[in-house]
C-alpha cells in the first residue's frame, strides 16, 4: 500500500547519517555556515512549518552538490537549500550580484570595449575601487573579455561551411565560450568539424542562468530558462542533437531548470548531451574515426569539476583522454576548487574560497602536470590563478591531439 | 559501454577490500557506489592501484541466460558498464542493499532471491536491546554465487552484509565482512587468471 | 518534613488533572497533584493534537459540539504558544455519495455546526486546494471550520507551570498507594515514591480522581465501582508536514478521518477498539491498525502513501459506562462529574472522567467547583479568562524577536515551544547555543531550562516539554549527545548511559510498527550507533 517513500528531493529519506557533512567543502571553510544536512532536509522540516525558520546562512552554499553526491539515500540536498533561497529570501541582489550574474548582460556591453575593459580591469586601482565599491575581492584575476564574440567570428567565417557535413549537431556555447574565451568554442567547431558535424547555433539561445540562480534573481533565470527550452524543442526539431561544453550550463539545464526553476525540459532533456559523453559514445560505436596526432605528448591532470561529479560523466573524460597517444592522465582526487561559479568573484567569500581550494592546488603543484584538464570555465580561472598551471578544457586538448585534416577526411562520408 | 574485468557495486568495507584486492592482483576493476557508507573504507590503496571509482546507482543489469553481462546506472544512461564478473556489496537497508516494503524485503538492484521472514511480526525483537531478525536477512547464495530465481548467476558474487546472516549494526562483524570480501576476490582472481 | 495537609489532593497529572489542579490553585486552595509517571504521559500526550472546532460532533452530538467551539475560542485566548491556527477542511469523496454521506449530507453538517455556533462555511473543492495543496484532488466539496492544532504536551505543562506559580504542589513518579479512609470519607492519601520506594501519608479535605481510564483502578482503591471501557486509539505520526490545513471526512465519524498537523509532523488517527485494562499500560499498534491508518489517510491526502511513517502510537480513551444504563452499553462520551458522596456514600472524593483534550478546561471547572462545594467556598473560575504562563505573545516570531542578534534555529524552535516564556531559557555560556537534537532544534540552554524549570528527570520527560528525539530519525542521531547532557543537567553524568537505553527502547517500541522502507533503514542506523558504538568512520 505504501510507495516507496518519495517526498519532494528525496528529503524524507534523509536519515541523519551526516556523510554529507564531511564532504562539504564549505562547512570545513566557514564556520558560519550550518552544512547542508541542517541548512537543507533538517530545516526544511521546520520551513514547512513556518517561513521564519529560513536561515541566511544559506546563501553560503555554493550549490556544488558534492553532498548529494555524497548521500547514500539520494537526498536532493543542495536543490533543497537553493529551493528555500528562491523561496523564502527577501534580500535582493546587490548591484555586484547583479552584475556577476548577469554574464549575458555584461558579456555584449563588455565585449564591445574590450581591449579598455580588460586593461582597467587588470590595473590596481580599478580592482580597488571594485573592491571597496561593489565588492569584487582584488585579489581575484578577472576573466578578460574577447574584443570578438564566438558568434560574430562564427557567422563570418563558419556558419556558410556547416550544411555541407554529413552530420549535425546544434551546439550550445555558453556565456563563456562567447564572450570571454571564444578560442574554446572554435575548437569545439573544428573538432567536430573533423568528425564529419556541422556545426549551427542554436536560435535563441540565452545565458542558462546559474549564476542568476545563484544570486537570487530567479525570474530572470525563469525567463531565460524557458527561452532556452524553447530554442531546444525547435532545433531538435531538426533532428539534432544540442552538445554543450561546459559542465555546470549542462547541469543547469538538465537538472535546475526542473528541480529549482520548475521549467519542464523533460522533452528535450534526453538530447542534451555533454561533449565529453557524446564524443566517447561516437567513437566506441565507431560513428566516428580519430586519427591522432604523432608525436603528440603531455603530462596532464585531470579535475573533476563539483558539477561533473554531480552529473557523473567525469568517466567519459577519463575515457576519452585515455585514448589519446602520448597523453599521461593523472587523475586528481575529488576535491572543490573553491570558486563556484561567481561565489568566489565576491569579496566576503574570497578567503573561504582559497582556503576551499587549498588541497588542490597543493596536488596540482605536487604532480606538476604540463597542463590541467577540466571541463568547467570557472575551475580554470581559480586553478589558474591559484595553482599557477594552466588549465584547458577537453575540448581544447582533443583540438591540439587530434589529426584535424586526416580526421576531417575519414570522417566525411 | 566500458568495459572492466571486475565491477564492484558498493563502495563500503565489502565492496573496497574485494576491490583493492581485485585490483592489486593486476585485474582492471570499477567500484559502483551510490554514496558514501558508513563504514567508509579508506579508498586510497584501489585508487593508486588505478582502480576506478563511479558515483552512481546502479539501475538494473543486462543478462545473457545466467551470466551477467553488465549494468546500467542512473547517471550513465544508456551506456552499458561490463565486466567479466561482478561483485555485490550494497549492504543491507541503511545502503539500500536491501529494501522492504510492509510485506517483504527484496533485493534492489538485480531482484535476486532473498531470505527473510515472510512474516513480519518475526522482524524485530522483543525490545531494542534484543537481537534483532531483520538485521540478518540477505540475499540467498550457491557457492558463492547469487541466485536469482533459484538459479545461480553464474558471475555475480555477492559479500558482506548483503549475506544472510552478516550485519555490522548488531555488534562489530567487520572481520567477518572482510572475510566474505576476500574470499570472494580470491575465487575471482583465479577465476579471471584461468 | 513538608507540610502534608492540603485542600486538595488530586490524582492523575494529565491534562485533566494538570487542569483541575491549576483551576483549585487559582481559586485559592492548598493543592497537590500526584501523578504516577510524567505529566501528560497518558491519554494526554497520546491523541491527535486536534483543537476541535465541534464540528465533528455538531450532527450526532450538539451539546459536545456546543462545548468544544467555546472551549476552542478560549483555548486561543488563554494558551496562544500552544495552539496554531491552521483552520480544517470537511471534505466528501465521490464514494461517499454511495455510503449516504455525499453532498446532502453535507448541507445537513453544516446546518448542525451552524446551530451549534460553529463557523462553517461551504467551500468550492478549488478553493479547498488552494487552501490546501495536499488535499486529495477528487474531492467534490468540502466545509471550512475553525479547526486548528494544539499541543497537549505544552498545555499540560503550561497548566502545571501555573498551578505551581499559585502554590500548588506537584509529585510526578508517585503512585497512590491506598486511600486514607476515616468514618466512610476519604480523608488522605497513602503515596508511594516509585524512586526511593518510601510509602506517605498525605491529607485533604477532598481528594479528585482525575486518572483518566486508570481512574476506574483509582476509585476501586476506595471501594467505588465506575463502569468504564478503555477504547484504544491508534495514530500514526508522519516525517513531515504533508499539510497545514486540518483535514477531516465529512461523513458519520470512523477510523483514520482525521489528519492533523502539528509542530514539525503530521498525524493520522485514529481507531477504536476496546481493550482489556491490561493492555492499558503498554499498547502496541497492529499491523491492521498500521493499514487502516495508512488506507483511510490516503483517501485524504494521497501524498500520504509516499511519506514515511515515523512511528506509531495508540492512546487509550476512558469511556464510562452512563449510572442509569447497568448493561454498559450506553456510554457516554460527555463529560462525568461524579461526587461519591451522593453517588456511592463516600465522603470527600470527586471523579472527573470522560470528555476529551479539548474540554479539559471546562472538565477541570466542574471538579473544582465540586472540590468548592465540598469546602463550603464560593470561589468562581477564573481559568476561561486568565491566560495560561506563556502565552501573553506565543508568535514564534514575537518571541524570537527579544533575542539579541538575530535568532539562531535554535531559539526560535524554542520560542515556537514555550511561547513568552522562552525568555527565561538562558543562552549566556557559549556552548548553551549548541544543538543537541538537530532535527527538532533542541539546544543545550532549553535542556537546562527544562531540568531546572520544567520538573525533568529522563528523557521521555525531556522529550515532552522539548521535543528532542521526536523528529526524522529518532534519537539515532542525537540521544547519546541528549543523554550526556541531560545527565550532566541532572548533576550525575554517570546516569547518560541508562537515561538512554531507556529512551531507545520507547523510541523502538513506536518504530517497530511502521519497520518497513526508511523507518527499516533507520532502525539498522539506530541499532549500528548504539551496538557497535560507532555509527562511522572516516578514514580518507
Amino acid at each position: 500500500m505504501q510507495e516507496i517513500n518519495i517526498s519532494d528531493k528525496n528529503f524524507e529519506q534523509c536519515q541523519k547519517c551526516s556523510l554529507c557533512e564531511t564532504v562539504c567543502p564549505v562547512m570545513a571553510n566557514n564556520p558560519a555556515y550550518a552544512g547542508p544536512k541542517r541548512s537543507g532536509p533538517d530545516s526544511e522540516r521546520y520551513r514547512l512549518k513556518n517561513g521564519i525558520f529560513f536561515e541566511d546562512s544559506l546563501k553560503y552554499c555554493m550549490n556544488g552538490k558534492r553532498c548529494e553526491v555524497a548521500c547514500p539515500s539520494g537526498v536532493k540536498i543542495a536543490d533543497l537549500i537553493q529551493q528555500a533561497r528562491i523561496k523564502f529570501s527577501t534580500a535582493s541582489p546587490k548591484l555586484r550580484d547583479a552584475m556577476l550574474a548577469s554574464t549575458d548582460l555584461m558579456g555584449p556591453l563588455a565585449s564591445g570595449f574590450a581591449p579598455i575593459v580588460n586593461i582597467s580591469l587588470g590595473l590596481a586601482p580599478v580592482k580597488g575601487v571594485l573592491d571597496a565599491t561593489i565588492g569584487l575581492d582584488h585579489r581575484r584575476t578577472l576573466p578578460k573579455y574577447s574584443s570578438r564574440t564566438f558568434t560574430s567570428w562564427f557567422r563570418k567565417h563558419a556558419a556558410a561551411l556547416q550544411d555541407s557535413f554529413p552530420r549535425h549537431i546544434s551546439y550550445y556555447h555558453g556565456c563563456y565560450a562567447n564572450y570571454n574565451y571564444p578560442q574554446l568554442a572554435k575548437d569545439f567547431t573544428a573538432v567536430m568539424n573533423a568528425f564529419g558535424y556541422g556545426v549551427h547555433l542554436i536560435e535563441g539561445e540565452r545565458c542558462c542562468g546559474v549564476a542568476k540562480i545563484a544570486n537570487g534573481m530567479t525570474e530572470a533565470a525563469v525567463r531565460d530558462a524557458k527561452a532556452n527550452i524553447n530554442a531546444f524543442r525547435k532545433a531538435t526539431a531538426t533532428g539534432r542533437d544540442i552538445v554543450t561544453v561546459s559542465t555546470t550550463c549542462t547541469m543547469t539545464l538538465l537538472e535546475e531548470y526542473p528541480e529549482l526553476l520548475k521549467v519542464d525540459n523533460s522533452d528535450v532533456k534526453s538530447r542534451i548531451k555533454l561533449f565529453e559523453p557524446f564524443v566517447f559514445e561516437a567513437i566506441s560505436s565507431g560513428i566516428v574515426k580519430p586519427v591522432w596526432k604523432e608525436g603528440f605528448k603531455a603530462k596532464v591532470a585531470y579535475h573533476s569539476p563539483c558539477h561533473q561529479e554531480r552529473l557523473g560523466w567525469g568517466i567519459f573524460t577519463i575515457e576519452l583522454l585515455k585514448m589519446i597517444p602520448g597523453l599521461e592522465l593523472i587523475e586528481l582526487g575529488s576535491n572543490c576548487c573553491g570558486m563556484a561559479g561567481t561565489y568566489g568573484f565576491k569579496k566576503e567569500n574570497f578567503k573561504v574560497s582559497q582556503k576551499i581550494g587549498e588541497p588542490l592546488f597543493n596536488e596540482i603543484r605536487s604532480v606538476a602536470p604540463d597542463y590541467v584538464a577540466c571541463e568547467c570555465e570557472t575551475c580554470k580561472w581559480q586553478i589558474e590563478m591559484s595553482a599557477g598551471v594552466s588549465v584547458k578544457n577537453p575540448v581544447s586538448i582533443l583540438a591540439e591531439a587530434l589529426d584535424l585534416e586526416k580526421t576531417s577526411e575519414l570522417n566525411r562520408a | 559501454m566500458i568495459k572492466f574485468d571486475v565491477i564492484v557495486i558498493g563502495g563500503g568495507l565489502a565492496g573496497m577490500t574485494a576491490a583493492t584486492a581485485i585490483q592489486q592482483a593486476g585485474l582492471s576493476c570499477a567500484v559502483i557506489r551510490a554514496g558514501l557508507s558508513l563504514s567508509n573504507p579508506s579508498r586510497d590503496d584501489f585508487v593508486k592501484a588505478g582502480g576506478r571509482i563511479i558515483f552512481d546507482k546502479v539501475c538494473d543489469g543486462v543478462f545473457d541466460g545466467s551470466v551477467l553481462r553488465g549494468v546500467h546506472t542512473g547517471k550513465l544512461g544508456a551506456t552499458l558498464l561490463e565486466a567479466r564478473v561482478f561483485v555485490l556489496a550494497t549492504g543491507k537497508f541503511f545502503s539500500m542493499g536491501l529494501a522492504a516494503d510492509m510485506d517483504r524485503v527484496y533485493e534492489t538492484v538485480f531482484g535476486l532471491d532473498t531470505e527473510y521472514e515472510e512474516d513480519r511480526s518475526k522482524w524485530f525483537g522483543a525490545s531494542f536491546s534484543a537481537e534483532q531478525p531483520f538485521l540478518g536477512f540477505g540475499v540467498k547464495t550457491q557457492d558463492g554465487l547469487a541466485l536469482k530465481g533459484g538459479e545461480p548467476v553464474k558471475n555475480l558474487r555477492p559479500a558482506g552484509e548483503i549475506l544472510a546472516g552478516i550485519s555490522n549494526a548488531g555488534g562489530d562483524a567487520s572481520e567477518t565482512i572482510r572475510n566474505s570480501a576476500l574470499d570472494a576476490a580470491k575465487s575471482i582472481i583465479e577465476l579471471c587468471r584461468k | 518534613m513538608a507540610n502534608r495537609e492540603f485542600d486538595v489532593i488530586i490524582i492523575g497529572g494529565g491534562i485533566t488533572g494538570a487542569g483541575t489542579a491549576r483551576d483549585c490553585a487559582l481559586r485559592g486552595l492548598k493543592t497537590l497533584l500526584v501523578e504516577r509517571d510524567d505529566i501528560a504521559s497518558g491519554a494526554t500526550g497520546r491523541n491527535h493534537g486536534l483543537l476541535h472546532s465541534g464540528a465533528r460532533y455538531a450532527v450526532k452530538d450538539a451539546e459536545s459540539a456546543r462545548e468544544c467551539i467555546s472551549e476552542n475560542k478560549i483555548l486561543r485566548k488563554i494558551a496562544a504558544n500552544c495552539v496554531e491556527d491552521t483552520g480544517g477542511l470537511f471534505i466528501t469523496l465521490p464514494e461517499d455519495e454511495d455510503s449516504g454521506y455525499g453532498l446532502d449530507y453535507q448541507k445537513t453538517f453544516v446546518e448542525a455546526c451552524l446551530d451549534a455556533g460553529i463557523q462553517a462555511r461551504i467551500i468550492s473543492p478549488e478553493e479547498a486546494l488552494r487552501m490546501e495543496p495536499s488535499v486529495n484532488p477528487r474531492l467534490i466539496g468540502a466545509v471550512a471550520v475553525p479547526d486548528g492544532s494544539v499541543d497537549p504536551f505544552r498545555l499540560c505543562s503550561a497548566n502545571v507551570v501555573d498551578a505551581r506559580m499559585h502554590g500548588a504542589e506537584v509529585l510526578t513518579y508517585t503512585f497512590l498507594d491506598s486511600f486514607i479512609i476515616e468514618n466512610g470519607a476519604v480523608t488522605g492519601v497513602r503515596l508511594l515514591d516509585r524512586r526511593s520506594g518510601v510509602v506517605s501519608e498525605y491529607r485533604a479535605a477532598v481528594t479528585v480522581n482525575a486518572a483518566g481510564i486508570w481512574g476506574q483502578a483509582v476509585a476501586a482503591k476506595a471501594g467505588i465501582s465506575i463502569g468504564m471501557y478503555p477504547a484504544k486509539g491508534a495514530l500514526l505520526v508522519f516525517g513531515h508536514r504533508v499539510n497545514n490545513v486540518v483535514i477531516n471526512r465529512c461523513r458519520k465519524s470512523a477510523d483514520g478521518d482525521i489528519l492533523v498537523p502539528g509542530d514539525s509532523v503530521c498525524v493520522i488517527g485514529t481507531t477504536s477498539t476496546k481493550i482489556p485494562f491490561e493492555e492499558c499500560d503498554d499498547m502496541r499498534v497492529t499491523p491492521g491498525e498500521v493499514r487502516l491508518l495508512l488506507r483511510e489517510g490516503c483517501s485524504l491526502c494521497p501524498s500520504l502513501s509516499s511519506t514515511r511513517i515515523l512511528r506509531a502510537y495508540a492512546g487509550v480513551r476512558p469511556l464510562v459506562a452512563s449510572d442509569s444504563d447497568p448493561t454498559g452499553r450506553s456510554i457516554s462520551r460527555g463529560i462525568v462529574c461524579l461526587d461519591h458522596e451522593s453517588r456511592d456514600g463516600v465522603k470527600g472524593l470527586v471523579t472527573i472522567t470522560g470528555g476529551k483534550l479539548m474540554t479539559y478546561r471546562l472538565m477541570a471547572e466542574k471538579a473544582t467547583d465540586a472540590v468548592c462545594r465540598k469546602l463550603g467556598l464560593d470561589r468562581p473560575c477564573e481559568t476561561a479568562v486568565t491566560p495560561l504562563p506563556g502565552s501573553g505573545d506565543g508568535r514564534i516570531e514575537a518571541v524570537s524577536r527579544r533575542f539579541s542578534g538575530k535568532p539562531t534555529a535554535g531559539q526560535k524552535a524554542a520560542a515556537g515551544r514555550h511561547g513568552d516564556l522562552t525568555g527565561r531559557i538562558r543562552f549566556d555560556s557559549p556552548d548553551d547555543g549548541a544543538l543537541v537534537c538537530e532535527c527538532e532544534n533542541v539546544t543545550l540552554a532549553e535542556i537546562r531550562y527544562a531540568v531546572k524549570e520544567l520538573g525533568v528527570t529522563n528523557l521521555e520527560d525531556l522529550r515532552r516539554r522539548t521535543r528532542v528525539g521526536m523528529g526524522t530519525c529518532q534519537g539515532s542521531f542525537c540521544i547519546r549527545k541528549a543523554a550526556a547532557a541531560l545527565a550532566e543537567a541532572l548533576g550525575d553524568p554517570s546516569l547518560a548511559d541508562k537515561l538512554a537505553a531507556e529512551y531507545l527502547e520507547e523510541r523502538w517500541k513506536g518504530m517497530v510498527p511502521a519497520g518497513w522502507g526508511d523507518t527499516l533503514r533507520e532502525m539498522e542506523f539506530m541499532q549500528r550507533v548504539y551496538k557497535t558504538g560507532k555509527p562511522y568512520s572516516y578514514d580518507d
